[in-house]
């Protein structure tokens, strides 16, 4: 176009002096008005409602905790709401063990299948095991329970049995009461325990953290990756250096993710394991717990009271969860995958 | 002498081709230093045909290496396990082997790699099985669940019958899971209408609107993701039904899957929409779009794809959810198409229900009500897969078909407008379009 | 964008396409009957099984009942909150549960709801086990109350306790660690464990408690199980949960208590108890049902077991009990007239001819005395329609409509091998065993060598009317022809193939192995873990791994070498 025509669609320039400092305004019209308070509202709404659940449980679980008060039910193993001798001392870390596990078994499965899956998958074979990994996170809870009791217990008791055998050297894996060589003992010593229990939720959180973590792995700038291999870099060398850094904010926040649903995990739990109140660090040794289960086992028959109890543990179970997400967020803020992308 | 020799990409022809380097080096002496170059003889410009390089990733000695250190691997383990350390167990005889292939695989590979190689060897190999191990734990839950499952399914009754004329002591041929699975409908329904505007609104406050207030709302929704589901459902059986005094009911089952998803719905969203480029959101407020515009036209039809991912995640966490439903639904064994009246059942809480029973014929059921689960699952991924379309940059066919066709059409329009413009050079009135 | 919410409506359309093309096969119930309205109920979970059977047969009378089996305390605590009509309960209100005090629905100061028990179901504590002598499954363990007292108590620890010994003197028992399973949920059928172990065995039981941490004396009824940390102690969840914890092969030595349905199914055998009469018995329909004849009724409609407990009728099942169905007898909400109607037309069907089926489930009938007494409060139900609730009305297969005992004369007295105090033992498996024999040893014989089932008549009819004829091949051991629930046993008919040891009782331990059938994999089919070293145990134990390490050496170096070779001069 001519530069009149430009001229003439500009329309006349502003006649005013260069210097002068133009006001700013923030004035919002209309349709952004509407948006921003729409927004907020939604904002609000889930604000509240998350904050209804955490004033609920804070609400009922204090009744629990006003009569002999939090020291005594941080420090507290046991568990008998009736006789006021009750405790997280034993679930929480139990629960934390089990989740713990399951993150060891999930991590490496779902970021080695999300790399497969963005760096060395053709294809038809890329998009297949896309929607393979998907349905499996929809899999739901109670089915892995019943799989886990039924088919994979008997297996992985026995593997845990050869891992006590071998491994007990390491501290988490010693088992007291187990004799090697004692041709009566049983394998029930290695049933319903933290490790197996992990394994199956691990199990479980594998597919979430992998289908986050597959899509910030593809996000990773080309041009990067690219120059990697320009320079003479191996695959591996190139996802080492570009891919994985690049998509660590997004693996923290899809194992947050996991970890969260790890520790609030309740029938699939409930279903393997062993109750116990009291803290078992030897993660092979049958017997394990945690707070959801607590809450699901002890809910049936408990008074009012009782319930008050399982509140408190379900408070403390969140406040957990909480810190952790704290930290974990700050992260992810602080990564490339996470914070607003550029190009 | 120093001759800078041509690079030799291609074979045949070409602007190095041999006639014509004497004229590049010349050229280049002329640019840089002179340099004696000797005449090019016939004798020497005969070009050895270059040999094709393969520039396939996997060749037939990798291959080879993986199969035979695998063989390697497994009878090495074999012979520890069983003839000198007596051990038992599938479990550990796997884990072995594998541990035993990579570092086989590693040692073949070194004997003619350096280093670097041997790494990416060795990586790739695990990379390789992590994706293994994941489809075959998934298709041994599968297929566990399909194979106890199995003599239920071909009976029609089971997918068109509910429980109420099935006891415990009657066959297969009769009763179905009709009921739970139009409850499950319903309930994920009625959920995914409140969670999913209210989800992407609130991911889009979250990423749209950064601050103080947005982190803290982003921290707690995150720490609910954590949320046990049976304490939701226990928030919502203390609400709605004590407190309100709803009865028990699809609708209160609904609020409390709702509670669920909600939170893994935003973070998934936020992650998703984060990863619009900012770019993006730049040139369409230099276009001189509102802000409003811009979330609605650029933003999340860029994010759809990740936004759909974002809503299966949660729907899948929704459907599968046992304890909130347990609390809140009561259990039925009839038809109920109201969520405001009358306890109403979903799949995995028949399935939970039906498999705890001592009866064999239940215990079939409740294995084939999860296969129905799985299935219908599988459908909603699919019809989400095709809703949602492939990510920011990739086009199907026919959506890029969509684009062209819809771009023909904005031209036209210009160009009609801008007619007279460039024929006569008046300016349109009001700068109205035509 | 108009995109999206296009995107979505599709979404909903097919959703409903897809519910709507389902809805064209429903099946339409049948048309409802005058004043009937649907009732729902909560409760134990013990009882569930029965009850689903009964629903489902009332369906066709145009009545549904919905019920949720969430556990006895729920069903209390729903029916205390009048969110049900109903609810099914082992343990009344007003005891204290584990030390806490459960007030009873009356003292509701929202809604106060009077109420009354009625027994629902009978059935007895089983005591499911797994344990194998020489590679073959015991099926006729033989336990005193004490033993088992002991077993829970985490006093017995080896299978070889003397205690154990003198109840089973034809075995050998190995000295295996015993493995109890307990409820980790709340349960009912702990709940009637613990208050056999309180009643009788009081002083043992608050030892054990204490042991525990639970500091509240005396321990009394509870239903949760409390386990010594650091015992052997495995808790599972649910009743399945404890069954097929024993039910895997792998788990040797593990015993639990659980809902004798459960035994049933699952394939393994319960162990047989003492009674006051002197006998090892089998809680089937007919010994539980002996037993309570015993049962009291207390003035405040709960039950008094010592009777049952110490019942001197040799056929009984010491360890036998009923839950409760509570019952609201007023229009309290959520109750009206129409609903009592349902309900009572409902409790007069299963306390009648609801109990015909209640041996197919593993439960018992109810006798006579408990059925009057559950009338009694049946007619104080407001809408109840008294004209049919009388005994002469009554189709229950413990007693004539005249009132008349049949239970007295046709439940069949134990064999003599029974008694305690013998040198040996009957071999008639039990529950889910039932067709699988134990062989023992007599006085003097070593185990195996000489099998003489002294005193037991060839062709000894298992005869279980509580033998579940379902109609899936592939799991009970079905096939006894007569199982009527009247509990007439007829013999097994000989020939049968898989393995009843009708005939041979002298024959050597070899053919002997070879006509026991191998209960083989429970129903159910547990995986079982592949020990990999048996399948490949060689004979030659040098030759394999010379071989085995030349295999190895020609794999791993011969592609190398043929590398190398191939390559030749080229670089």
């Amino acid at each position: 176009m001519s530069q009149t025509l430009i001229d003439q669609l500009a329309g006349p320039p502003p006649v005013e002096d260069p210097d002068q400092a133009r006001p700013i305004s923030h004035q919002l019209h209309g349709s952004d008005r509407t948006f921003r308070g729409v927004a907020r509202l939604s904002a609000i709404i889930v604000l509240t409602i998350m904050g209804f659940i955490g004033v609920f449980l804070a609400y009922r679980g204090f009744e629990a905790l006003r009569r002999d008060g939090i020291w005594k039910f941080i420090t507290t193993q046991a568990w008998f709401p009736e006789a006021n001798h009750f405790g997280i001392a034993a679930v929480i870390p139990n629960g934390i063990f089990i989740a713990l596990v399951a993150i060891v078994f999930a991590i490496p499965l779902a970021v080695g299948t999300a790399l497969y899956i963005s760096e060395y998958a053709p294809g038809r074979v890329r998009s297949t095991l896309i929607a393979m990994v998907d349905l499996m996170a929809a899999v739901p809870s109670v089915v892995y329970g019943i799989w886990g009791l039924f088919l994979f217990q008997g297996h992985a008791a026995n593997f845990a049995r050869w891992i006590a055998t071998y491994f007990s050297w390491i501290p988490i894996f010693k088992v007291t009461g187990f004799n090697p060589h004692d041709p009566l003992g049983t394998i029930t010593l290695f049933t319903s325990s933290s490790f197996i229990a992990g394994m199956v939720v691990g199990l479980m959180i594998t597919p979430s953290i992998c289908s986050i973590s597959r899509e910030v792995f593809t996000r990773a700038p080309d041009g990067e990756r690219e120059g990697a291999l320009a320079l003479g870099a191996t695959k591996w060398g190139m996802i080492r250096s570009v891919v994985l850094p690049y998509g660590r904010g997004g693996v923290i926040g899809g194992t947050m993710l996991g970890l969260g649903r790890a520790l609030g995990e309740t029938i699939a739990v409930v279903l393997i394991i062993s109750p116990i109140y009291f803290r078992n660090a030897q993660i092979l040794h049958n017997g394990t717990n945690s707070v959801s289960a607590l809450i699901a086992n002890k809910y049936g028959e408990a008074s009012s009271f009782a319930t008050s109890a399982l509140m408190a543990a379900g408070l403390s179970l969140f406040l957990l969860t909480l810190a952790v997400n704290f930290g974990a967020s700050s992260i992810v803020a602080r990564s490339r995958s996470g914070a607003s992308g550029d190009a | 002498m120093s001759t800078p020799t041509p690079p030799t990409s291609t074979e045949g022809a070409g602007p190095f081709h041999a006639g014509s380097a004497a004229v590049l080096q010349s050229t280049r002496s002329e640019m840089t230093r002179t340099v004696v170059v000797a005449p090019v003889t016939e004798a020497e410009t005969t070009v050895e045909a270059e040999p094709r390089r393969n520039t396939a990733t996997l060749k037939p000695k990798d291959i080879a290496r993986t199969i035979g250190s695998a063989l390697a691997a497994i009878s090495l383990t074999w012979l520890f396990y069983t003839q000198i350390l007596a051990l038992s167990g599938v479990l550990g005889f796997i884990v072995i082997a594998f541990v035993l292939h990579v570092l086989l695989f590693g040692l073949i590979t070194a004997t003619d790699s350096p280093a670097p190689i041997v790494r990416d060897r060795m990586v790739s190999v695990v990379i390789h099985s992590a994706a293994v191990v994941l489809m075959f734990a998934l298709a041994m839950i599968v297929g566990y669940t399909v194979y106890r499952g199995l003599d239920a399914l071909p009976h029609k009754n089971f997918f068109t019958q509910d429980m109420s004329n099935a006891g415990p002591l009657d066959p297969l041929t009769v009763g179905g899971v009709l009921h739970a699975f139009v409850g499950s409908m319903i309930m994920i329904t009625i959920a995914l209408i409140v969670t999913i505007p209210l989800g992407i609104t609130c991911a889009v406050y979250l990423v749209e609107f950064p601050g103080a207030a947005a982190r803290f709302v982003q921290t707690i929704v995150e720490a609910m993701t954590a949320l046990p589901s049976i304490i939701a459902g226990l928030f919502i059986y203390a609400t709605l039904i004590i407190t309100l005094g709803f009865p028990k009911s699809g609708f209160a089952a609904s609020m409390a899957i709702s509670v669920m998803m909600l939170p893994i719905i935003i973070r998934a969203s936020v992650v998703v929409i984060r990863l619009v480029p900012g770019t993006l959101k730049e040139a369409s407020y230099a276009l001189g779009s509102s802000h409003w515009k811009t979330v609605w036209t650029v933003v999340l039809p860029t994010a759809r794809s990740g936004l759909a991912t974002a809503v299966i995640l949660g729907t899948a966490r929704g459907i599968g959810e046992t304890s909130p439903v347990l609390l809140t639904a009561g259990f039925t064994t009839a038809l109920n198409w109201n969520p405001f009246n009358g306890p109403m059942v979903s799949l995995p809480l028949l399935t939970f229900k039906l498999v705890g029973s001592p009866e064999q014929a239940f215990i079939t059921r409740g294995f084939g009500a999860a296969v129905v689960l799985l299935a219908v699952v599988f459908v909603l991924f699919i019809v989400a897969r095709l809703i949602g379309g492939r990510g920011p940059g990739h086009q199907s066919k026919r959506a890029a078909r969509k684009s062209a066709s819809l771009s023909a059409k904005d031209i036209a329009r210009i160009e009609k407008a801008m007619a007279p413009v460039l024929t006569t050079g008046a300016v349109p009135v009001n700068g109205a379009h035509t | 964008m108009i995109r999206l919410a296009r995107a979505r409506a599709a979404r909903v359309l097919t959703t409903a396409a897809i519910a709507s093309v389902v809805m064209g096969a429903v099946a339409v119930p049948p048309a409802q009957a005058a004043n009937y309205v649907p009732i729902s109920g909560a409760g134990s979970t013990w009882s569930q099984n029965a009850i689903d059977q009964w629903r489902r047969d009332v369906y066709q009378f145009g009545l549904q009942v919905n019920y949720a089996g969430n556990g006895s305390s729920d069903g209390r605590n729903q029916f205390r909150a009048g969110t049900v009509d109903f609810a099914v309960s082992e343990i009344p209100y007003g005891t204290k549960d584990g030390g806490v005090f459960d007030p009873p629905p009356t003292q509701s100061a929202t809604n106060p709801r009077p109420f009354a028990y009625i027994p629902i179901v009978a059935g007895g504590t089983s005591f499911m086990y797994n344990l194998v002598i020489g590679g073959r499954r015991v099926t006729n363990l033989q336990l005193s109350p004490s033993t088992i007292v002991g077993i829970f108590t985490d006093k017995i620890t080896r299978w070889n306790d003397p205690a154990i010994a003198k109840d089973n003197p034809g075995l050998t028992l190995p000295a295996l660690p015993v493995v109890p399973v307990v409820r980790s949920d709340g349960s009912g059928t702990t709940a009637q464990f613990t208050k056999y172990m309180a009643t009788k065995y009081a002083s043992q039981w608050n030892a054990y408690c204490l042991r525990t941490g639970r500091a509240t004396l005396p321990c009394g009824q509870t239903s949760t199980y409390p386990t010594v940390p650091g015992s052997g102690f495995v808790s599972q969840s649910g009743s399945l949960g404890v069954a097929g914890y024993v039910a895997q092969s792998n788990n040797v030595g593990t015993i639990n208590y659980v809902e004798y349905s459960y035994a049933l199914n699952s394939g393994f055998p319960v162990a047989k108890m003492l009674n006051k009469a002197g006998y090892y018995i089998e809680p089937t329909a007919d010994s539980v049902a002996v037993a309570l004849t015993g049962a009291t009724i207390n003035g405040d409609l709960t039950q008094n077991l010592g009777g049952v407990y110490d019942n001197a009728d040799p056929r009984t099942y010491p360890l036998s009990s009923y839950s409760y169905m509570i019952i609201p007898t007023t229009t309290a909400p959520p109750m009206n007239t129409d609903k009592g109607h349902s309900l009572a037309a409902f409790a007069k069907y299963f306390l009648c001819d609801g109990q015909n089926k209640a041996p197919l489930l593993g439960y018992s009938p109810l006798p006579l005395n408990l059925v009057q007494a559950a009338f009694t409060q049946i007619r104080k139900i407001p809408g109840a329609d008294l004209g049919s609730i009388n005994v002469r009305a009554c189709h229950n297969p413990t007693f004539t409509s005249s009132g008349a005992n049949l239970l007295a004369q046709i439940a069949p007295q134990p064999l003599p091998c029974a008694h305690v105090g013998i040198p040996t033992q009957c071999w008639d498996g039990t529950a889910g065993a039932a067709r699988i024999a134990t062989f023992v040893h007599g006085v003097g014989d070593n185990y195996g060598v000489k099998a003489k089932p002294t005193g037991n008549p060839s062709a000894h009819p298992t005869g279980n009317p509580s033998t579940n004829p379902s109609t899936n091949p592939s799991t009970n051991p079905t096939g006894n022809p007569t199982s009527n629930p009247t509990g007439n046993p007829t013999p097994n008919p000989t020939g049968n193939s898989t393995g009843n040891p009708t005939g041979n009782p002298t024959s050597n331990p070899s053919s002997n192995g070879g006509t026991l059938s191998n209960p083989g994999a429970p129903p159910g089919a547990q995986a079982q873990p592949v020990a990999v070293a048996s399948q490949f145990a060689g004979g030659n134990s040098v030759l394999i791994p010379i071989l085995a390490l030349l295999v190895l050496l020609g794999v791993v170096i011969a592609p190398v070498a043929v590398a190398s070779i191939l390559r030749g001069g080229k670089k």
